[in-house]
């Protein structure tokens, strides 16, 4: 007969039943403060989830050591593989489950498939990692810690138009909210500055050729190009862009900063903005983040690591100012703390909140040279 | 933890409703699409754009998205009366990639890769619902369709074009009319599967439209079980279930419960595939190699 044998059934119901094994030996643990990730933690963008987790995982270390808060925090990873469905079970879980009361977030599509349901819940939900101009003032509940990607165009043209020469600009940029926030900040900044858009070109986020697009730019006879993308396009477009002769100085923003692109020998040179952090010769915070980290996870500290010790930090801030007055630790108080306090000692300097929670801060233009960052400006 | 649980049973259904709707393609009619997920966004953007732009009422936006995506089907259908087997599977693919592109071009349709923002929960009667009562609904019914479907003479039509399609037509069967309306049906369930969807996540974008959840769909009817009523609703929860459920694995370090969790998930299919080849509730004696 082709019954399946008891042997393969246990196995079979053993390991679907792996899931829901050891959970009650997890809810003993105390009343820590809950505090969610909702990144790709597998998949092609698994290593933006990587990055943004160890700049969390440092900011938690930090709090603890200096005993910020009077309750423990514990950190509650979800994995959306940056796809909006799993984004939101995983945010329903966080919200419903788990009871988190601030999440952290990155990816533009993860961001705004979760904002009505962190709206919905009073969850504060901070980005770190997504740059598109439309994630501003989703919620009054989602805050961004990253500049959003046009400041820092904005802020690179008058140093490459002014200080390089680099007066006619091509540009590649992926075909999504972020590549078309850019395409407006060089349309209309590079005139004022002095400059011209020689050419755009847009493609798909899924492209992975991009000789065609070389040789069309190649045409435009640009001083310089500027590329918008993000993930594991970007080193591709590096590298065929250099492969098919465009010697250019290559220009870019802040999700450059990844060792994937540090990593590839023809991004030798790059320009690219991030927010301003002196690691060296910083303020006292930003050194000791700086030698923490390198102390911890044996690497230099990167934007992405910043943004998210930034956001855990902030909680740290928010949620101990609650403590001292007494009030509970949820979306609302973590909001009013916000707003009541609004400039904060983050890593890089004073940063300031707006009205919507978004960051402002100051830029900085860096060069990677031998796999390292040099800052040029700023 | 019910709040969980309703989210976690919404998308279940919806996606029961993608799986059950496109076995009556693969298992009834032997019509193997990858272009499913392609239906299932037509229906979503018409589901999206008529709550935003009309009224939020969840039965015109079922309406018109069944029948959008059950009219567009003709572009399934055309290309499933010429060709055959792996030679419809290309071409299946094919629409899926097309539609993939046009979903993230045509912005004031769909708001390009940015996707449509603000999508009003559903109003059934004046009264502010959620998409779970509206998911069981449609699910049983379209369950309640595929078995009279199955039973009845359009069923066994279909059967026989799967099983051997030049001796159906030599039996006077209408093979054309027959695979046209499986398909149609088809994609109008997908079509109303993906308006639940904008009214349950209220944010659609085309990474939900991709060939990646077409795959999943049909791995959900293979898993649960072609050519069977309840395989595919199994299939679906099964899929989604074990991700959901390997999240409350405690003893993952954060920086590795992606890949944990994706290799116990793939271990968990390849277990099943193994002991259970013809899916959870296939006949026991179809899809063994012959020893």
């Amino acid at each position: 007969m082709n019954r399946p044998q008891p042997g393969r059934r246990a196995l079979l119901g053993a390991t679907l039943a792996l899931p829901f094994l050891g959970r009650s030996a997890l809810a003993q643990g105390g009343e820590p403060y809950v505090l969610g990730t909702l990144f790709p933690m597998s998949g092609p963008n698994a290593e933006y989830g990587t990055v943004f987790t160890a700049g969390a995982q440092l900011a938690l270390q930090h709090i603890e050591a200096d005993k910020v808060l009077k309750r423990p925090i514990r950190l509650q990873a979800e994995d959306t593989q940056a796809l909006p469905q799993q984004a939101v079970v995983g945010m329903t879980k966080l919200a419903n489950v788990d009871k988190a009361s601030f999440v952290l977030v990155g990816f533009t599509a993860v961001s705004k498939a979760v904002a009505p349901v962190g709206d919905r819940a009073k969850i504060v939900m901070v980005n770190g990692g997504a740059v598109g101009p439309d994630l501003s003032g989703l919620s009054p509940y989602f805050w961004n810690t990253i500049p959003l990607a046009h400041l820092e165009t904005e802020a690179l043209l008058p140093y490459i138009v002014g200080e390089r020469k680099l007066k006619r600009i091509a540009l590649v940029y992926v075909d999504d909210p972020l590549g078309d926030a850019i395409l407006g900040a060089l349309r209309d900044g590079l005139p004022k500055a002095g400059g011209t858009l020689a050419g755009s070109f847009s493609v798909p986020r899924t492209a992975q050729q991009f000789a065609p697009v070389a040789a069309r730019i190649r045409q435009t006879r640009p001083d310089a190009v500027y590329i918008a993308s993000f993930g594991a396009q970007q080193s591709q477009i590096i590298k065929q862009l250099r492969d098919n002769g465009i010697s250019q100085p290559l220009l870019s923003y802040s999700a450059m900063n990844l060792d994937s692109v540090k990593n590839t020998a023809e991004a030798e040179g790059l320009i690219f903005t991030t927010q301003k952090t002196d690691f060296a010769g910083g303020d006292a915070m930003t050194k000791r983040f700086a030698a923490d980290f390198k102390a911890r996870f044996n690497s230099d500290p990167g934007t992405y690591h910043v943004n998210y010790y930034n956001a855990v930090w902030l909680f740290g801030q928010l949620a101990a100012m609650n403590e001292a007055a007494g009030r509970p630790v949820d979306g609302e108080t973590l909001r009013a703390a916000l707003l009541e306090k609004r400039e904060f000692d983050l890593v890089g300097g004073k940063g300031r909140f707006d009205d919507k929670g978004n960051l402002t801060a100051a830029i900085q233009v860096n060069e990677l040279r031998g796999g390292a960052l040099t800052r040029i400006a700023g | 933890m019910i709040a969980y649980l309703a989210n976690l049973a919404t998308i279940v259904a919806i996606f029961g409703i993608l799986a059950s709707t496109l076995n009556v393609a693969i298992g009834h009619a032997g019509i193997f699409s990858v272009a499913h997920a392609v239906f299932f966004g037509l229906g979503a953007y018409a589901g999206a754009q008529t709550a935003m732009l009309l009224v939020p009422d969840p039965l015109l936006a079922l309406l018109v998205a069944a029948l959008i995506a059950g009219g567009l089907s003709l572009c399934l259908a055309l290309p499933a009366l010429r060709v055959r087997g792996e030679y419809f599977v290309a071409a299946s693919l094919g629409l899926q990639m097309v539609a993939t592109t046009l979903f993230s071009e045509l912005k004031p349709l769909t708001g390009g890769i940015g996707g449509l923002v603000g999508i009003p929960r559903p109003e059934l009667f004046g009264v502010t619902i959620t998409a779970l009562p509206l998911a069981l609904a449609t699910l049983a019914l379209i369950l309640l369709a595929t078995h009279l479907l199955a039973r009845g003479s359009f069923g066994r039509t279909l059967r026989a074009i799967r099983d051997a399609e030049s001796a159906a037509e030599a039996l006077g069967k209408h093979v054309a009319v027959a695979k046209t309306l499986a398909v149609a049906f088809a994609c109008a369930g997908a079509g109303m599967a993906g308006a639940l969807f904008a009214f349950h996540m209220a944010f659609v974008n085309v990474e939900s439209f991709t060939l990646d959840q077409s795959v999943l769909v049909m791995a959900m009817v293979i898993v649960g079980g072609t050519g069977t009523l309840w395989g595919p609703l199994l299939g679906a929860a099964l899929l989604l279930a074990l991700p959901a459920g390997l999240s409350f694995l405690p003893f993952i370090p954060p920086t590795e419960v992606g890949a944990v969790q994706q290799i116990l998930y793939g271990l968990a299919m390849t277990l099943l595939m193994i002991f259970r080849p013809a899916g959870l509730v296939g006949d026991l004696g179809r899809g063994k190699v012959a020893h």
